[in-house]
């Protein structure tokens, strides 16, 4: 019984030890890389409004996730690892919702 | 008479209710729909109308109950297409030499397409100021020759006017995070159809929506809900049976219409009833009780 016991256990810590190695820098980098971008969507009121600003910029190539707040009139962009916003880009999209584009800027604090 | 009348202020309620543009947007007319670019609005509207207000002996009794589907698409950010269907289900009462009869149809009535482009946007913090003139037409696609035991229904109570009918008007939203203002003048130009023609129709609607709910914004609440006050004027004038002009048609009115509106991203649910504070039609034309609308909006 023991000794088939410890052959597993030593094979579960080299599993535990891999997993380790490999997830904690994977997931290092992917904080690095997934930059946040914070805009001003002047002319949004409401919340049925916010959701056409959400799908356009939601469409543009490399965005992961869009969060809106209706209150400031602020849209946080952040995007999928390596990937870049160009305000270009993000303008063209407030355009295409009904919208003006304020203030772009790429936030310093990243997640 | 009267049934026409009631046609035309339904057509005109489903059928410009049916246009709306930026947000909240009004319930008793549909110039006002927001839509993105290359995004789809859907709106399904349940409409309620009870007339019995009779000048004549005949002792009419109207009653419609219907919906209308309205499907908006944002060809760009500023220039959107919509289409609107109603489906209607028309009975009068009437008192007639022979008894009191019933009189119904229902069905498909006419459609109507219509574009708006915004020509002029002033964005800002918080809120948004636009003007946007919209065109369309409405099109023959209800029965127009709908009978029954009594023979053929009077113009007025068919699905159908028969005819191409134009209309256009403005509209202007001023909309901040805590209220919105919409208002619409139109002109709806009626043409002949079976040797009978509505009366053209001017209409003037405003919408006023408040937000009473959360009272302070934060970022936990998931919608708004509005309270919701619309006026709607209308001129209508008279029809027109083979070029002569029909004395009990026609006239003006003047709605006002208390409602409630929950706005999310996604999903709009809302209510109004449109109360006759003045109706000074012509002739015998019958007037309104009330018009109860109530439906829901989606983006997609």
């Amino acid at each position: 019984m023991t000794s088939i016991a410890r052959p597993v256990t030593a094979f579960h810590a080299l599993l535990v030890a891999l997993m380790l190695g490999f997830l904690i820098p994977l997931s290092a980098t992917g904080a690095e890389d997934q930059a946040v971008y914070t805009l001003q969507a002047d002319g949004l009121a409401c919340p049925f409004c916010a959701y056409g600003i959400e799908k356009q910029l939601a469409r543009i190539d490399g965005v992961k996730s869009v969060e809106t707040d209706v209150k400031s009139g602020t849209v946080i962009i952040t995007m999928k690892p390596g990937a870049t916003l160009h305000e270009a880009d993000a303008n063209r999209a407030v355009e295409a919702a009904g919208f003006s584009m304020g203030d772009f800027r790429k936030e310093d604090d990243e997640t | 008479m009267t049934s026409r009348l009631a046609a035309v202020c339904l057509a005109f309620a489903a059928g410009f209710g049916v246009v709306s543009t930026t947000t909240a947007a009004p319930q008793t007319f549909n110039t006002a729909l927001p839509v993105a670019e290359d995004e789809f609005v859907f709106r399904e509207q349940f409409v309620y109308r009870k007339a019995t207000d009779d000048p004549s002996p005949a002792d009419r009794e109207l009653q419609v109950l219907g919906g209308a589907s309205v499907l908006g698409y944002g060809v760009t950010g500023d220039l959107a297409v919509f289409g609107v269907l109603p489906y209607l289900d028309k009975e009068l009462d009437v008192t007639t030499p022979g008894g009191r009869v019933t009189r119904n149809t229902s069905g498909i009535a006419d459609a109507r397409l219509f574009g708006r482009y915004t020509v002029y946007k002033d964005n800002a913090p918080g809120r948004t100021f636009r003007i946007a003139p919209f065109l369309g037409v409405e099109m023959p696609t209800g029965d127009d020759n709908d009978r029954d035991n009594l023979g053929r229904l009077p113009a007025p109570l068919q699905l159908g006017s028969g005819s191409w009918d134009g209309f256009g008007g403005i509209m202007l939203t001023y909309q901040t995070l805590d209220f919105q203002i919409d208002a619409q003048a139109s002109y709806t130009l009626n043409t002949e159809a079976n040797n009978f023609e509505f009366g053209d129709e001017a209409r003037l609607d405003t919408s006023l929506q408040y937000r009473v709910w959360p009272q302070e914004l934060d970022a936990g609440a998931p919608g708004f809900l509005y309270a919701v006050l619309e006026g709607n004027f209308l001129f209508t004038d008279n029809n027109e049976m083979n070029g002569v002009k029909d004395p009990n048609s026609g006239g003006t009115s003047f709605f006002l219409s208390p409602g409630l509106q929950y706005v999310t991203k996604r999903w709009i649910i809302e209510g109004i009833v449109q109360l006759p504070v003045s109706q000074d039609l012509n002739g015998l034309a019958l007037e309104d009780d009330f018009i109860v609308r109530a439906g829901f909006r989606i983006n997609f």
